[in-house]
């Protein structure tokens, strides 16, 4: 409700409003910004690519011929060598010892928008399984690239991490515009909001974001004027060029493609750049750097997969890779929502305004309660009375966390009882009091203190999922389907992409 | 009294020629079955993008030349030699046994290419395929119409129709990739919105023989490049659900007579296109308060498929409208229909009705949240 009425808001004061303290992602000091364009109608057809660590050091490469097997591969090798130097440089700095070690950093990619994280993702899922020699041999650092591509897009899935990003979901996430999710996904109507250029109002910005001639579309499609007007001439002078065998014009026409992709991309990787410095003036949420760690225990564990020879990722999760990797995402965005409402003050209030979570000041409380547990041990279970505003929508049961108390507290609903407007809450605290038979002084509420509580995600074992030869019939493969057992098809490094010369 | 219906379809759109309904303006139907000024406008066979660029917002909608040639490319290799490659996936990869096969073009009918011919042409062929009595297995570019909003509007899919043990399946043939058996899901329910209205359409025509709908299967078969490669991969899409909705949407739709008779005398969307030099010699001024007669039900969605979305934007931004911002804020804030509205009652400054008494509670309770964190003063008491 709180985050509904930022964008009613903004779309009064033709302002962007925060709603959040914090910026909950983890911002690279050296992030690699990666701005990938394809070719409209085929699939998985590379144009180009912007890329580089700083706005002055870029490189752009471009496919002069989509539609040409070799070019594309071409392509592949060059934007794998600089991704992969990039990726190399964080597998230096090991801490730890033995089987927990890991490195101390991660690499994070960002790109423009989730169409971006797309592209990347069809790129990995036609260089994973090539192969560096036989008769179709590519060059060495395709598959490996592939491979790094596919393990980045996956971990992008996955909630609260940071190796993989879209800009404009970092963002949006911290800035309430007066336009629609889907038009936020337009980094250009996005930035036009968050920091119109010098002397533009936010509507004239506006315009211009969605006019193409003045900002190109952030990719991976490019727009269908320039498609047509400037991008496929230049490429049949290519082609021409290239049938004809000039040397002289084959550069020409080149360099001039080249220029003519330069022009469409500029304007996006500019922004890119000054997206991040705005994100960058916005400060990091407390547990980013905690959920961080979780990404360098991740990338050290894929390293290492990658050190000892591993498979490239299946086509398909089997039946039970899918179960396990659905256990993983859901868990991951339980805490990733928890952890934020726990730092966040405005997302707090969101979850406070939709029940599910809520604050107020504390009306009585019985810090002697004692109660014995099965073991028959003695224990203090105080119970805590509070009057709170919030439209509370949790029940009886509910286990709770506070950023108002000290770490480690912990409590369960006992009772919710409307009185009047406010409602009244009794909690019994559970944890977080120490291990003596009174409570640590400072772990149980006062009468008169404010104080918040949202639901715990709580711990969870990790679920346990049959072995892979023990998958149930319901969920094996039948006989006629494919044997998705193999990681690697056999004819994968002969499959078609793109066009022989 | 009133002109028939007909004759206001026929005003509305003026001088222009008629367009007839497409892929775009179908999708339009599933996703926004409610919007007047959309229905009005298709039933009328306006030209949308040409009505939207005279009053000042040109639609996006241009196609990449890559994208037309490739789709081109794709659907004629995949019919060339009387459906070779299509049979080829329906064997193989549908594992469908298909005896001898008879192709038939519809396309053209003795030179004669008009709706109505092809139409009746389509029909003959089709009913005696159903009673047994043709030869055809493989029906290709048949002519349908179906019904929408009481008005007959005429179908042309470039797709295949073919029978097997008796029933008719609808084939979609797409450009976009199916890559390791999934294709994405946006266009995959586009492309199988239009065969559903084919799926109905033909179900139409047979009924009139007393036919019933179970000779038209709904499941649909998808045909589409397999991975990144230009081959042709193929897949069962079933669209029952898709069906019946479609049905729904179209037995729902407020009978295009009923919209018309709320319209002022003498409305019409005619831009009075120049014979010589092909411009609009209608003033957009006029034009432009010709379309604010009739209301339209904008939602950022339309972005995707409508060519008078960015006029609508425009319009719901000048009355403050909260479908600017999109479902999840609208759906959050039930009930209530403009920004003035939202802030007023969040603020405490206008009475809320009735209804809407638990809405302003919570959009005080909000307010007041944000009130307290930002600082503000003036986030009610």
């Amino acid at each position: 409700m709180l985050s509904a009425l930022a964008h009613v808001e903004a779309m009064e004061t033709l302002e962007v409003v925060h709603q959040t303290e914090f910026r909950h992602r983890r911002l690279s000091g050296r992030p690699l910004v990666i701005i990938p364009l394809t070719m409209a109608g085929e699939a998985g057809a590379p144009l180009a690519a912007m890329v580089g660590t700083a706005k002055r050091d870029m490189t752009l490469l471009v496919v002069p011929q989509p539609r040409n097997r070799d070019q594309r591969f071409t392509f592949a090798a060059e934007l794998g060598q600089i991704v992969m130097r990039y990726i190399d440089s964080y597998r230096q700095d090991r801490r730890g010892d033995g089987e927990r070690s890991h490195y101390s950093d991660a690499p994070q990619i960002l790109v423009p928008n989730h169409g971006g994280i797309k592209a990347l993702a069809d790129l990995g899922r036609m260089c994973r399984f090539r192969s560096a020699s036989g008769p179709y041999a590519v060059p060495d650092v395709v598959p490996e690239f592939g491979m790094w591509l596919t393990f980045l897009v996956d971990t992008s899935e996955q909630a609260g991490t940071s190796m993989l990003m879209p800009v404009t979901a970092m963002l949006s996430e911290h800035w309430a515009t007066g336009q629609s999710t889907l038009e936020d996904q337009n980094l250009a109507s996005l930035m036009a909001w968050i920091a119109p250029p010098d002397g533009l109002s936010v509507e004239q910005a506006l315009a211009d974001a969605e006019n193409p001639d003045i900002c190109p579309p952030a990719g991976p499609a490019t727009s269908p004027e320039f498609d047509n007007r400037h991008l496929a001439p230049a490429i049949q002078r290519f082609d021409a060029a290239h049938t004809l065998g000039d040397p002289h014009d084959l550069a020409t026409a080149q360099a001039e493609l080249r220029d003519l992709v330069a022009e469409q991309v500029k304007p996006t990787w500019r922004m890119m750049w000054t997206a991040i410095s705005l994100l960058r003036s916005v400060p990091e949420a407390p547990r980013t750097a905690k959920r961080f760690e979780r990404d360098c225990v991740s990338f050290t564990s894929y390293s290492d997969y990658r050190d000892a020879g591993g498979f490239p990722q299946r086509k398909r999760d089997t039946a039970i890779g899918a179960a396990q990797r659905l256990s993983r995402l859901e868990r991951a965005l339980a805490d990733f929502e928890a952890d934020m409402a726990f730092d966040d003050p405005f997302v707090l209030a969101d979850r406070r305004s939709a029940g599910e979570a809520f604050a107020g000041t504390v009306e009585e409380s019985v810090p002697g309660r004692m109660v014995t547990t099965a073991k028959n041990r003695r224990v203090p279970r105080p119970y805590v009375t509070l009057r709170t505003d919030d439209p509370v929508r949790l029940a009886a049961g509910t286990k709770l966390i506070s950023p108002s108390m000290p770490a480690g507290h912990k409590a369960v609903i006992a009772s919710v009882h409307p009185d009047g407007d406010t409602t009244l809450v009794t909690v019994e605290v559970t944890g977080g009091m120490g291990r003596s038979r009174t409570p640590n002084p400072g772990t149980v509420p006062e009468p008169g203190q404010r104080l918040a509580y949202l639901p715990d995600p709580g711990w969870r074992p990790t679920p346990v999922f049959p072995a892979s030869d023990h998958t149930p019939w319901t969920h094996s493969p039948g006989p006629d389907e494919p044997d998705t057992d193999s990681a690697v098809p056999e004819d994968a490094a002969a499959e078609e992409w793109g066009h022989e010369d | 009294m009133k002109a028939p219906v007909d004759d206001r379809l026929a005003a509305l759109r003026g001088s222009a020629k008629r367009r007839p309904y497409n892929a775009r303006s179908l999708a339009a139907l599933e996703n926004n079955p409610r919007c007047t000024l959309r229905a009005l406008l298709d039933a009328s066979g306006s030209d949308k993008a040409a009505i939207a660029e005279h009053a000042g917002y040109p639609s996006p909608f241009g196609q990449s030349a890559f994208a037309f040639a490739r789709g081109n490319a794709f659907e004629a290799m995949v019919k060339d030699n009387g459906c070779a490659e299509l049979l080829r996936v329906l064997r193989e990869t549908l594992k469908l046994t298909l005896p001898e096969v008879a192709y038939l073009d519809l396309n053209d009918v003795g030179g004669d290419g008009s709706n109505e011919t092809r139409r009746d042409r389509t029909a003959e062929v089709l009913l005696q395929a159903a009673q047994g009595t043709g030869d055809g297995t493989l029906f290709d570019h048949p002519m349908l119409y179906l019904e929408v909003g009481g008005q007959e509007a005429f179908l042309e899919p470039d797709l295949v129709a073919f029978r097997i043990d008796g029933r008719f399946y609808i084939v979609e043939i797409k450009s976009f990739p199916i890559i390791d058996g999934q294709a994405d899901p946006a266009q995959v329910r586009s492309a199988t919105t239009q065969a559903c209205a084919y799926v109905i359409a033909l179900r139409a025509l047979l009924e009139e023989a007393g036919i019933g709908p179970e000779a038209v299967s709904d499941t649909v078969v998808l045909v589409a490049p397999k991975d990144f490669t230009n081959r042709p991969t193929a897949a069962f899409v079933d669209a029952r659900k898709q069906v019946s909705a479609l049905t729904r949407q179209l037995a729902r739709l407020e009978r295009i007579s009923d919209l018309v008779d709320l319209l002022p005398e003498g409305l019409t969307f005619d831009l009075d296109i120049d014979k010589d030099d092909k411009r609009p010699r209608r003033p957009a001024e006029e034009l432009a308060e010709a379309l604010e007669q009739v209301p339209a039900t904008y939602r950022p969605d339309c972005l995707n498929h409508c060519e008078m979305a960015y006029y609508c934007r425009a319009r719901a931004r000048a009355e403050a409208s909260l479908d600017v911002l999109g479902p999840a804020v609208r759906e959050q804030l039930g009930g209530i229909d403009t920004v003035t509205m939202a802030l007023g009652l969040a603020r405490g400054q206008l009475t809320p009705t009735a209804d809407q008494s638990d809405m302003a509670a919570a959009l005080r309770h909000a307010a007041r949240l944000r009130a307290e964190l930002t600082g503000e003063v003036g986030g009610a008491a």
